[in-house]
């Protein structure tokens, strides 16, 4: 079956001649991208799963012992680790929320004739095409108190965006928000311009306000393709690292990521942070879960 | 229930006039079908009239009112379109209830309306499904129904049936025309059909190239044509036009066809219209004007057969009369095959002549 799917060679073509069979063909394109996941995905995967049950330290040479769940045990009982996942959180909601928000917003201003529209989009995409650590570089010379733009601009005076306890994880997530609007944007703009053009003549028709069009035919035939959206930018904003590390160094902008550095790398609890990395597996795969429960729900019709 | 009045219409898209020097008017309770080829203007005339397209200039009112500055939404009037266009994420229930809802009427006084109409329309048992779920007719009658839950002025249906199969397609013309008539709501209905139209219609509007060709009754636009164009839209199969000239021949006058001597005979009273035109005139007859004999007669004329349309009810046989071809009516298998010997004659009281040059038709004073 499997091999009755995949095309026959041409019998005149290079690879033919060469003597290669369709199968080689297949196996040639299959086994290095399985090798490759092999060795750096599922094998890490693993092996960091059995240590998560010992009080391995990779900065020693001393033999691991098997400490059974008292890793997990000692995080879910250690109030700062909770801190760090209440931290997260509270970043997850407000970036992804203000990326959606802003994105969506977006994406409704550019779902008409315009002129430049192609033009307008692919310079708003700018920011994603970005590294993350370039982008929180140059976002703490933006927020710098003394020279900074925005304080400049927005005649704020020497307010620390970063160095303030309260405001920073805002400043981080704003900086977020900034970076990947755009990616819910483009989104959203396609899942927009999907929605038939008669169903708004329809509405209109039917004497529905422009809210009320949003809301009622807008949004829920827009609702499958922003949920994707939505479960990517949750995914990623969970294992935010390199910006927000980069941006402060507060104990209040300290996500889960960066805790999970710390203790893997800095204080070298290799076992610990093994289990760590799991229980934040389990909780984002749980999260998309919910996500991808909903958007089978939202497809079915 | 309201008056449709389109004064002077004129639409441009771009460069190209879709609607010319529209004037029409639509009476309280009146169903009007407008007939037309694709691209000849009908839909944009009704969409104008729905507030979907603005007009380029001119005037629509509807029960007097000056409407064509004003939204959709505010015209009050509703629209079946040919794409259904029931909202996919909403079920019957929803959809149907969707037009009162948007105006937030009362949830008891919707419920009522809602179930009231599917009653109507015999849907009552698909309203907890989705569209997706429904079969073509059944979409329809949904997308009727959501047009006339909210009781609008007139109801507007772009092609709504054109979309369906033969079968359903007869069954839902019968469904509409029953609707009409114990809604009695002003209707526009838009169709390139000519059977749809003749009947549901209780007037035609021909239109072509944006103009508007003859506005009337279903037999008046079949029995008297006002030009070719409509002459050769309405009436399946199309009506035979052909070149003719006029002879004396005694106290009658011989019309000829084809450019060969052999000619029909008509009463001069017929004719006596035409000589003043001096314009080349052009017969119309239809199929069932045309009347076959096996046998020679006084004033029919022998031609032979070149080809037979059985279709159960009757015939439609061709026949070569000089080096035009004509089109006749018989009763099934009246003429067994091609290449046969028959004698042909119309009846000249079911002629039309026309104005070669302008189209137009030439008719006595009777």
């Amino acid at each position: 079956m499997a091999l009755s799917v995949i095309a026959r060679l041409e019998p005149g073509s290079r690879a033919a001649k060469r003597g290669m069979s369709d199968l080689a063909i297949r196996n040639l394109f299959i086994i290095p991208t399985i090798t490759f996941l092999i060795v750096f995905n599922i094998f890490p995967l693993l092996y960091s799963l059995g240590y998560s049950f010992t009080d391995f330290r990779a900065s020693t040479n001393a033999p691991a012992k098997f400490v059974g769940l008292d890793n997990y045990k000692f995080l879910l009982n250690d109030e700062f680790i909770w801190r760090n996942f209440t931290i997260t959180a509270k970043y997850v909601i407000i970036s992804v929320t203000g990326q959606v928000i802003v994105g969506f917003g977006m994406a409704m201003l550019l779902n008409r004739d315009i002129p430049l529209k192609g033009l307008i989009t692919t310079l708003l995409m700018l920011p994603m095409m970005l590294s993350m650590a370039v982008v929180g570089l140059f976002w703490k010379l933006l927020y710098d108190p003394s020279f900074g733009i925005i304080n400049y601009g927005l005649g704020l005076g020497k307010f620390e965006w970063l160095a303030d306890p309260d405001v920073a994880l805002y400043a981080v997530a704003l900086t977020d928000i900034w970076m990947w609007s755009p990616f819910v944007m483009l989104l959203s703009l396609a899942g927009l311009s999907a929605v038939p053009k008669h169903l708004y003549e329809a509405a209109e028709i039917d004497r529905a306000g422009s809210f009320y069009t949003f809301t009622r035919i807008t949004l829920p035939l827009v609702a499958p393709i922003l949920m994707i959206a939505i479960i990517f930018r949750t995914m990623e904003a969970f294992k935010t690292f390199d910006m927000a590390y980069i941006l402060s160094s507060q104990p209040t902008t300290e996500l889960i990521a960066i805790r999970l550095y710390k203790m893997a790398f800095l204080e070298w609890q290799t076992g610990q942070s093994s289990a760590f990395a799991y229980i934040v597996l389990i909780m984002v795969v749980a999260i998309t879960n919910i996500y991808v429960k909903y958007l089978n729900k939202v497809k079915e019709r | 229930m309201a008056q449709i009045e389109l004064k002077n219409v004129q639409k441009f898209f771009g460069p190209v006039q879709v609607i010319k020097d529209m004037d029409l008017t639509i009476n309280d309770g009146e169903f009007v079908v407008m007939l037309g080829q694709s691209g000849c203007g009908k839909t944009t005339t009704l969409r104008a009239i729905a507030g979907l397209e603005t007009v380029t200039s001119g005037e629509i009112f509807i029960d007097g009112v000056a409407v064509h500055e004003k939204k959709a939404a505010d015209r009050d009037i509703a629209f079946v379109f040919q794409s259904f266009s029931l909202y996919p994420h909403m079920n019957v229930y929803e959809n149907i209830a969707f037009p009162l809802r948007a105006v937030g009427m009362s949830n008891a006084e919707r419920d009522k309306a809602v179930k009231e109409v599917a009653e109507i329309l015999q849907i009552t048992a698909l309203l907890d499904r989705r569209p997706s779920a429904l079969a073509g007719g059944d979409m329809q009658r949904v997308a009727i129904g959501r047009a006339l839950v909210r009781r609008p002025k007139a109801l507007l249906m772009d092609e709504p049936i054109g979309a369906l199969d033969a079968k359903l397609r007869e069954e839902m013309r019968s469904e509409i025309k029953r609707l009409h008539i114990s809604r009695g709501s002003t209707s526009v209905y838009v169709t390139h059909d000519q059977i749809e139209a003749m009947s549901l219609a209780d007037r035609i509007v021909i239109m072509h190239d944006g103009l508007l060709q003859q506005i009337g009754a279903p037999d008046e636009v079949y029995l008297k044509p006002a030009n070719l164009f409509v002459a050769e839209f309405v009436g399946s199969p199309v009506m035979n036009v052909a070149d003719v000239v006029l002879a004396a021949s005694g106290g009658q006058i011989q019309v000829r066809l084809g450019h060969g001597d052999a000619g029909f005979h008509f009463p001069a009273g017929l004719t006596n219209h035409l000589k003043e035109t001096g314009a080349d005139i052009a017969l119309g007859i239809r199929p069932e004007a045309v009347s076959l004999q096996h046998d020679a007669k006084d004033g029919y004329i022998p031609v032979e057969t070149t080809n037979i349309e059985p279709l159960g009810s009757h015939d439609i046989v061709d026949i070569k009369l000089g080096d035009i071809s004509l089109r006749a009516r018989t009763e099934s298998g009246f003429v067994s095959g091609e290449g046969q010997q028959v004698w042909v004659n119309i009846d000249p009281a079911q002629a039309h002549f026309f104005d070669r040059s302008s189209g137009l038709a030439l008719r006595g004073q009777s």
